[in-house]
């Protein structure tokens, strides 16, 4: 870095103009040298290893001696095609984005409209429905794990309703939603917050004129404040998307994945692929399929929700 | 202007504006009672008798009050080197991140060179590279490079995130460059300039990306789980997930002591420190 660290002296007095290819080269490696260190690391651990899992993608890789992979060009896909544990992953996966994305995403427009309103101690509110952001998933996972279990607190009160659940992590059917409720309070959070500063950037003058003309609330609701929320609630959507195809922690650790596969996620088949099985190639094929499916969400999400590009 | 207006809409609907308020509180301060259930029943798990945590009824309120959980805890796991080790890694992460991502952001918007543009439309583009991805690739790098097992090779993956070169490129470009210019024409050098006015000027942004990423890097799972192997090595979060089996019971009370134990402190900071957060989660909310 030294490099790009000339003395004060050596430019002073003179002032840097286009026509000083002196200066002009110093500013060029003075703007390289800033930039450099993270560049560095991107190269070596973002960009490097979207090159290197692609090229894994097409081996045989041996993770002792890379040097020893066998390419095998696009056996790993086809492979992939007919997996059928790839494919109740995929599926469980799709099943809790249908299950998680809308109740997030309409969840925390509703908070954020709510505490939004004139009401009574909005800042505790505000605190209370953000502090979920800041805990691991290791203890939102280990904490929910005991609320669902047999003994545990929701069982409990739905049998006080008369409803009869027993354990939901161990239920085939209720694993998955019991994961989804636990991800629904985590993940309110963040989108809550970023659409409670969407809505207070919306002129008020707005509703102002819009009552004037004795808009209701529902329409002033539908005609202004979506529409003026357009662009946080797009962020909104991609992200919770591109979040929910990732789940790991939740199943990883309140499930294992089971009962009976029923909550193994992609990511957490690729997880497995990858350091239980040992099959590098293979799992670098899973992440692949999964980054164009995602791609492909994200595209969809944008183009049909109509974000104006920037 | 329009209090007059506004009064009179308010009278005509009077009762029913009275009773939506009061649906909108209730429904707020309802969902806040789910929200903090859970909690009231962490802490309170964490500190009862045995008796009562296996009791038929669950409690949310404590009815009886021990140490026994945290003192087990503290003997028999390694939730002491488990403790420092997050910190050093959200640490060092924090400060890491926080001077190579200004660097960038400096460079990219103050500096002329070729190339920064198309630099930072390969930067923005990485956003839509979901890290799960280089899962496997990155792990072989690290792995290669003799990093396995070694706090190093957690950080490194995590300075490669392009969310604080963005951010802060945002803050960087949204402040004028009077001050800078004129330290220029001083003779001050590029890294004077930025150590000492680019930096100080950015303090808020800087402490609010530093309090993010602090929080980000304290709760990571995924990457300290696939590289750090070790159980001295592990983090809490990665330490927590293995208590039971290390520990070789399944008691919820330790459990919850040391889920407490692993979010107090962020809790803590939360509540102290909640605007830097907030404001760090909106500068997220317009990168879209």
């Amino acid at each position: 870095m030294s490099q790009v660290d000339h003395e004060p002296g050596a430019d002073s007095g003179r002032l840097p103009s286009l026509g000083d290819g002196n200066a002009r080269i110093r500013e060029w490696l003075a703007g390289f040298g800033f930039a450099l260190p993270y560049l560095v690391v991107a190269a070596g651990f973002l960009f490097g290893p979207l090159l290197l899992g692609l090229f894994m993608s097409f081996h045989n890789w041996n993770p002792i001696f890379p040097a020893e992979s066998e390419f095998i060009g696009l056996a790993n896909y086809e492979e992939l095609i007919a997996d059928p544990r790839f494919w109740n992953a995929m599926k469980n996966t799709l099943y809790f984005v249908v299950l998680t994305v809308p109740s997030i995403v309409v969840g925390s427009l509703l908070l954020a409209l709510g505490v939004n309103r004139e009401v009574k101690g909005r800042w505790v509110l505000r605190a209370i429905f953000f502090s979920p952001y800041v805990l691991t998933v290791a203890v939102i996972g280990l904490l929910w794990t005991d609320l669902f279990s047999s003994t545990g607190l929701i069982p409990y009160y739905a049998a006080q309703l008369g409803i009869n659940t027993g354990s939901w992590l161990t239920d085939p059917t209720l694993a998955m939603p019991a994961i989804t409720i636990t991800t629904i309070w985590w993940s309110l959070a963040f989108n809550f917050v970023i659409l409670l500063a969407a809505r207070q950037n919306v002129p008020e003058r707005l509703y102002e004129a819009a009552k004037l003309d004795g808009a209701s609330s529902w329409r002033m609701m539908l005609d202004i404040t979506i529409p003026q929320m357009r662009n946080p609630l797009i962020f909104v959507v991609i992200t919770t998307f591109v979040g929910s195809f990732q789940v790991f922690g939740q199943p990883f650790i309140m499930t294992s994945g089971g009962p009976s596969f029923s909550t193994t996620t992609v990511v957490m088949y690729l997880y497995q692929t990858a350091f239980s099985a040992g099959d590098f190639g293979y799992a670098a094929a899973v992440g692949y399929v999964l980054f164009m499916i995602l791609i492909f969400v994200s595209l969809i999400n944008f183009y049909v929700l109509g974000g104006d590009g920037e | 202007m329009s209090t007059e207006t506004s009064s009179l809409f308010d009278e005509v609907s009077f009762t029913r504006e009275q009773f939506r308020s009061f649906a909108v509180h209730a429904a707020l301060y309802g969902t806040a009672f789910l929200f903090v259930v859970p909690y009231a029943y962490m802490f309170t798990t964490s500190i009862q008798p045995r008796e009562q945590i296996y009791s038929d009824v669950p409690f949310l309120i404590p009815q009886g009050f021990t140490l026994r959980w945290y003192e087990q805890l503290l003997n028999n796991s390694q939730i002491i080197n488990w403790t420092i080790n997050t910190v050093l890694l959200a640490g060092a992460t924090t400060i890491v991140v926080l001077l190579v991502d200004s660097m960038i952001a400096y460079s990219l918007t103050r500096l002329e060179w070729p190339g920064r543009k198309v630099v930072f439309s390969v930067i923005v583009a990485s956003f839509m590279v979901p890290g799960i991805i280089n899962l496997v690739p990155v792990f072989m790098i690290v792995s290669e490079l003799g990093l396995v097992n070694n706090l190093i090779g957690v950080i490194l993956p995590s300075v490669a995130n392009p969310l604080g070169v963005f951010m802060l490129y945002q803050f960087f470009r949204d402040i004028p460059e009077e001050l800078e210019e004129a330290a220029r024409l001083d003779g001050f050098s590029r890294i004077r300039i930025f150590t000492h006015i680019t930096l100080p000027l950015m303090r808020s942004a800087l402490a609010a990306l530093g309090l993010f990423i602090f929080i980000w890097t304290w709760n990571a799972f995924l990457w300290p789980l696939v590289i750090l192997q070790d159980q001295a090595m592990y983090t809490l979060p990665i330490g927590l997930v293995t208590v039971q089996d290390t520990m070789g019971v399944t008691e919820p009370g330790i459990v919850m002591a040391s889920a407490v134990i692993a979010s107090a402190p962020l809790l803590i900071v939360f509540l102290l420190l909640q605007n830097h957060l907030v404001r760090a989660v909106e500068m997220q909310g317009t990168v879209g």
